[in-house]
């Protein structure tokens, strides 16, 4: 079921073109790291306040509550160019180890998420005045740090699985094979 | 005279991984932390504090970052100094890094601790924000202009 929509997905128009597209491809990826410098730093930082490690002369709201949007858009422009990505490489992800591992990575984020909101990050302006912060709110930090850095690293196992050729249907397959002419190589495959 | 000399780097291939985890790490907490204080110079983020207050207070994860960055990166240079030499990809990395850290040190610095114009005040934390998306742009367009690249290798 799910690998027949990997295929599908990826022979859409749209996603043939992409991943035929030369460097479009790594310029989504480019951008795509490139929301990890500029709103990495962020979940680093809430989660290095709520440990006790950086910026501890702010109140834990001021910076829960001031970071939330910022990260929020953060994650979405994120997600949409790694999507972008997933679903031009769709059938040969499905088979890679690291990207299964990165989305179960994600899930649990979404599972902190529904366990620590409510408790931790929605109740932020109470941690204000406490002069040692409660193990709840520091378990959920050190969580968030451990499951974005793993991300992170999965993300870039990803790059490192060969593709099971004799498996893809996809055209315009990137063959990562040395070209002399330095550019991205590409071959058709049915 | 060549010096016979093996990278101890290439012959386990965790290393590079390892040292690429640790360098994405490296670049989340330095520029991210710069990043923090370009988005308070457009108002964005941390309005509560002052841009001077939230850079006294992040220098010292972005210095650590700065060094996590340096640190693996030459590591993963030394893995094959020849074909990062020849890469324009990786030439213009460089530029752009040589620049933004430059410019972080000065220019941004001044506009950050005494202030400046709106105008010229939202212009430095883009020209700044601009720099360091060269640097990562740079870094990852290394593999795609060298294919050659053998990540097996390493």
């Amino acid at each position: 079921m799910l690998l027949s929509f990997a295929q599908f997905i990826q022979s859409t128009a749209f996603f043939t073109e992409l991943r035929g597209s030369g460097y479009v491809y790594p310029v989504i990826l480019s951008l795509h790291m490139v929301t990890i410098a500029l709103f990495g730093g962020m979940i680093l930082m809430t989660d290095m306040r709520l440990l006790g490690l950086a910026m501890r002369s702010y109140p834990v709201s001021d910076v829960i509550d001031q970071f939330r949007t910022p990260k929020r858009i953060g994650f979405v422009v994120m997600v949409a160019l790694g999507l972008l990505m997933a679903c031009c490489k769709a059938e040969e992800y499905y088979y890679n180890d690291w990207f299964r591992l990165k989305m179960a990575l994600l899930a649990v984020v979404a599972l902190h998420a529904l366990i620590f909101r409510r408790r931790v990050y929605n109740r932020a302006a109470e941690l204000d005045g406490m002069s040692s912060l409660p193990a709840g709110a520091k378990l959920a930090a050190g969580i968030s740090l451990v499951l974005w850095i793993g991300i992170a690293c999965a993300g870039r196992g990803i790059g490192y699985i060969e593709p099971p050729l004799d498996k893809i249907h996809a055209q315009f397959f990137e063959v990562p094979t040395a070209s002399p002419q330095g550019a991205v190589t590409t071959a058709y495959r049915h | 005279m060549l010096i016979q000399f093996v990278n101890p780097l290439n012959s386990s291939a965790l290393a590079f991984p390892i040292l690429e985890c640790i360098h994405i790490v490296g670049f989340a907490l330095s520029i991210g932390t710069i990043a923090i204080v370009d988005f308070r110079l457009l108002d964005i983020g941390l309005r509560r504090q002052t841009p001077a207050q939230l850079a006294k207070d992040t220098a010292v994860w972005t210095m650590v970052g700065l060094g996590i960055m340096l640190l693996s990166g030459m590591a993963l240079y030394s893995s094959d100094p020849d074909m990062y030499y020849l890469n324009y990809a990786f030439l213009g990395k460089m530029l752009f890094l040589i620049l933004a850290i430059l410019f972080n040190y000065t220019v941004h610095r001044k506009v950050v601790a005494a202030g400046a114009s709106p105008g010229k005040t939202k212009l430095v934390a883009c020209i700044s924000i601009l720099l360091w998306m060269g640097v990562v742009f740079g870094g990852i367009f290394i593999g795609f202009l060298n294919p050659t690249l053998d990540l097996k290798k390493v």
